[in-house]
């Protein structure tokens, strides 16, 4: 058998997964880099290259600028909510796994189903809930004495994004908590021994040694989920096809209508750059402040 | 007598928390289930009823749209090929993505940021910007319209998630352990697959799963790629029976739970293993 | 490993492989129609291109079905005819793509197909929207209309007559709602989402008042505008959900008996007359309401075929779509799916409205009926006006602003397409 140094194994390990992004992700990407660069509109009968003529172009459009504003204010709150959220379940189901209890395997898989069911139909599931007249939300609402009337979710311009806030919430919480979890398991119990009989209570050990054990989770968890949600589009698009008045209009539902419905080709594929460009910006500070903290720590 | 004492307030203080646990498991529930049961209840409503509320719960059960669905729809047909796909592109995800992941915690090798870059530009870059391009690449590869090209892209886009996952994963073993299998004589491809490979059991589960469902699910990528019914997927199948302005939503609701409940019974496989790679105890070695 | 599983994934699936305008071995050709899924008895299209087949030995049509959903489609077709190698040979597009997809070059001019003397018996509105430059690319495949559905039960019962002006239809609201003690009854739905649907209704609305988004009267416009924003705002005849509403939203209120106007499609009737219904047998259609002095504006809907310009076989796949649009298919889909016919002579066929009264109603409505504006850029300039009117229907801005947003919007999507023709040249 032929020896190879550590290091050609190393290359023999990551070469499949290097090929198979680079020819399946990454050739896309530089074509729809490359069109971004282009102007191509079909109905016009153009096809030229316009170097950044789309991204000036951008600069001075307000529409982007407001869908920029509601795709930054979507992630915001829906991120920091999955988070919170998917923190607590992650703890709860640890706790109870602990206690070793039978309702634990039941306990997983109710907080999974959300993420289970696929995006096309969980958007229209809300849909019907959000309904104003026959929707069950409101008629609970209503039943439990909490509103007098109907609240017409998704017809108010203040309420739509929230509403879809929330189905966000609800459907990639699990997400979290999923990770999370799997990163609880993996912190030594002798810690929290140790910090037991130094007499730390429980935010202390939380503190001290959930939270630095778990922060490459969290970053994990900060990244894809903000990705995600930068990126968001079916959920929204089902759910308000980005109005009242444009009022949830994100960058993918704007790139969206911009390549597939009025066929520009080139401006459509900036926005879509811009969005990553977005969503490359917020993984950088992550990974500063993850790379903070391990300095910090160290 | 003070130890009894101690002993009743430690019972209280158990069945306190155990209360209030059960209270918290409850509302989580209600939050999680809620939707889902009631999309089960329109499932089961006759048309008519469909937007009547109240009742709550429909006087007259129908399974009607289950016939349809199962019977008379593309459906199992559809459930099958997201079977194949989301298995495949499951398995090509974790295998590739695992080498990749430990060569990065791991190996000596130059240039690992830049690996890691480029697998988070890949899952950055928007969807909806690259379904043009990667449609015309299958299209020259003649993927078109087949399980592969579906399968494929799955495992490519979620590799990303994988890899940082699991890199993460493998950073938290000892070092030791591989260190002390090459010393045994194991090559690094023995040591992975003997001795990490089972540690990282839970890593590997959770990855899998979170591969699996995001394959099961994926829309926009399946509805470009297959066109018929021998590769459509279930959710591009789904999206099929609405017409051009009726919903037909005892269906949808129907359908929408058949989708769902292979993953739903699958998470209740995987959780065992995720439990069994944990109970196993050496990963807090 | 895994290049072992793709090669069983591949053995699986290659026998599922067809590519468009294929000639197998033994000299069959295979055509590829791709379309958006037809609703109710999905065995009666197939059935159809059966008996094609059998009349054209050696020709097999392969069905490839897309989510009914308008934008889907078009972002499909937008990937596929782009390029000018398309998989498929016959497609079905919505009357808005014609004059679009005829300008990109992306489907052929079929005039060849339907002699002017045969487009005559077409109604006028389809045909005008599949005709660029002069020549027809499309050929009409059903069509569809905005009509007004009522409640006849209510107005019979307080002596009124379905309403011919927006006037009317709002009094006749006012007095219904006052006079009627349940509290669930509203007066008129509308389809008020950020979507296509809206401008349907805006376009049908401000037609009707004798002006139109961009050119025309403005003060009119104006006008119409309001009107819609004041139907939820003043009038407190229209729920505040209309502004999230589509069809099947506005078709759940009305068929639950909860309003007593509905502006909608005609795919809407059988089913409030369907088994169950609670508005069997109490419903009425007809043509939508105009402002006074001006006629009514139903916006002309519905679907059409057209071949891509890189299909290799337009002969036969021009057979097809004579024979998909000959009267008798016309008739058997209009029977068995209730789709609208294209052809005028249909309206007078007993036997087809003996089975399809409805149809009787709908001929006037579908003469009248007009088509969205007909331009290569209407999907750019419908992108554009949707939110302006979007916002004005939640109050969020006043007509005035929205129809200067709208026009300056316009003038640039048309400056630019002066200059491209400049280019052209």
């Amino acid at each position: 058998m032929i020896r190879l140094s550590e290091r050609a194994w190393g290359y023999v390990f990551a070469g499949p997964a290097f090929v198979l992004v680079s020819l399946i992700a990454l050739a896309p990407i530089a074509a729809a880099l490359w069109l971004s660069l282009r102007q191509q509109l079909p109905i016009f009968g153009i096809d030229e290259f316009v170097g950044l003529g789309n991204y000036l172009q951008l600069w001075g459009d307000d529409r982007f600028w407001a869908a920029c504003r509601t795709t930054l204010y979507f992630t915001t709150l829906s991120v920091s909510a999955e988070l919170l959220l998917g923190f607590g379940f992650a703890l709860l189901l640890n706790h109870l796994s602990d206690g070793a209890g039978k309702g634990l395997r039941w306990a997983h898989v109710m907080i999974i189903l959300p993420w289970a069911i696929p995006t096309v139909v969980s958007a229209q599931i809300w849909a019907w809930l959000y309904q104003p007249d026959y929707g069950l939300l409101n008629y609970l609402l209503v039943v439990a004495g909490l509103t007098e009337g109907a609240i017409d979710w998704l017809a108010d311009p203040d309420w739509a994004i929230h509403a879809a806030v929330v189905m966000d919430v609800w459907k990639t919480t699990p997400f979290a908590a999923l990770l999370l979890l799997a990163g609880l398991k993996t912190v030594p119990q002798e810690l929290y021994a140790a910090a037991r009989v130094d007499g730390a209570g429980a935010w202390e050990q939380f503190r001290r040694i959930t939270l630095p054990m778990l922060m490459p989770v969290v970053v994990i968890v900060l990244v894809f989920r903000t990705m995600d949600a930068v990126r968001v589009f079916d959920a929204v698009f089902v759910l308000t096809g980005g109005g009242p008045g444009n009022s949830t209009e994100t960058l993918s539902i704007y790139a969206y209508k911009t390549l597939f419905q009025t066929l520009q080709f080139g401006y459509g594929s900036a926005l879509a750059t811009a969005m990553f460009v977005l969503a490359a910006l917020l993984s950088m500070l992550y990974l500063a402040l993850l790379r903070r903290h391990v300095q910090g720590s160290a | 007598m003070g130890r009894h004492d101690d002993q009743g307030r430690f019972m209280m203080n158990r069945l306190r928390t155990r209360g209030l646990t059960v209270c918290v498991l409850v509302v989580v529930g209600l939050f999680c289930l809620g939707p889902v049961l009631w999309q089960a209840v329109t499932s089961v409503k006759p048309d008519q009823d469909l937007v009547r509320l109240p009742p709550l719960f429909p006087e007259r059960v129908t399974s009607v749209h289950y016939d349809r669905v199962l019977l008379k729809s593309s459906l199992p047909r559809s459930l099958a090929n997201s079977m194949i796909v989301a298995t495949s592109a499951t398995v090509t995800a974790i295998v590739v993505g695992a080498f990749c992941a430990f060569a990065l915690a791991r190996l000596p090798i130059t240039g690992k940021s830049v690996i890691l870059g480029v697998a988070l530009v890949t899952s950055m870059f928007p969807p909806i910007a690259v379904i043009s391009p990667l449609y015309l690449l299958m299209r020259e590869l003649g993927l078109r319209d087949t399980l592969v090209a579906v399968g494929l892209t799955h495992a490519v886009y979620s590799l990303p998630l994988a890899v940082w996952l699991l890199t993460s994963f493998f950073q938290q073993l000892p070092k030791e352990l591989y260190q002390a299998a090459r010393i045994d004589g194991c090559t690094p491809l023995q040591a992975l697959l003997t001795v990490i490979f089972p540690l990282a059991r839970p890593g590997l589960a959770v990855a899998a799963l979170l591969v699996f469902i995001f394959s099961w699910n994926e829309f926009m990528f399946a509805l470009t790629l297959t066109a018929s019914d021998a590769t459509r997927t279930a959710p591009v199948a789904v999206a099929l029976f609405p017409g051009l302005y009726e919903i037909p939503w005892g269906d949808l609701a129907a359908a929408s739970l058949v989708v769902t409940l292979p993953v739903a019974g699958l998470a209740l496989g995987f959780q065992r293993h995720i439990i069994a790679g944990l109970t196993a105890g050496s990963v807090k070695g | 490993m895994m290049a072992g599983l793709f090669f069983i994934l591949l053995a699986l699936t290659a026998t599922g492989c067809f590519q468009a305008g294929e000639v197998t071995d033994h000299g069959t050709i295979i055509l590829v129609f791709k379309h958006g899924k037809l609703s109710g008895d999905e065995r009666v299209l197939p059935n159809l291109l059966r008996e094609f087949e059998r009349r054209h030995p050696g020709v097999v049509v392969r069905e490839e079905l897309l989510p009914a959903s308008s934008d889907q489609q078009h972002q499909y077709y937008a990937m596929n005819l782009d390029g000018g190698r398309a998989p498929f040979d016959l497609l079905g597009i919505d009357t808005i793509w014609a004059q679009e997809f005829a300008k990109a070059g992306w489907i052929a001019p079929l005039d060849g197909l339907l002699a002017p003397a045969e487009q005559e018996e077409f109604f006028r509105g389809p045909i005008e929207a599949a005709t660029f430059n002069g020549r027809l690319y499309a050929v009409p495949w059903y069509v569809d209309a905005g009509v007004l559905y009522y409640r006849r039960d209510l107005l019979d019962r307080h002596g009124l007559e379905p309403p011919r002006t927006w006037l009317e239809l709002v009094r006749a609201a006012k007095v219904v709602l006052e006079a009627e003690p349940t509290s669930a009854l509203t007066g008129f739905v509308w389809q008020g989402k950020q979507y296509e649907g809206l401008m349907c209704v805006t376009l049908e609305v401000l037609r009707s008042n004798g002006t139109d988004l961009w050119s025309g009267d403005r003060d009119r416009a104006e006008q119409g505008l309001r009107f819609l924003r004041e139907t939820i705002a003043t009038h407190r005849i229209t729920p505040l959900s209309t502004s999230m509403a589509d069809e099947e939203s506005t078709r759940w209120i009305f068929g639950e008996g909860h309003a007593l106007f509905m502006r909608n499609w005609p795919y809407a009737w059988s089913l409030l007359q369907q088994e169950g219904s609670p508005v069997r047998g109490k419903v009425g259609v007809v043509s939508l309401p105009a402002f006074s002095g001006f006629s009514s504006a139903p916006v002309l809907g519905g679907w059409m075929l057209a071949i891509p310009n890189s299909s290799t076989h337009q002969e036969v796949v021009g057979e097809l779509i004579r024979f998909l649009t000959s009267p008798d298919s016309q008739r058997k889909v209009a029977v068995e799916l209730g789709y609208n016919p294209v052809r005028r002579a249909l309206y007078a066929d007993e036997s087809l409205l003996e089975v399809r009264p409805l149809l009787k109603d709908l001929q006037p409505i579908l003469l009248e009926a007009r088509p969205r504006p007909i331009t290569p850029y209407y999907l750019l300039i419908s992108q554009a006006v949707q939110p302006e009117v979007s916002a004005v229907v939640v109050g969020r801005k006043s007509p005035r602003e929205a129809l200067d947003t709208i026009k300056r919007r316009v003038d640039q999507i048309v400056g630019e397409q002066r200059v491209t023709a400049v280019m052209e040249r």
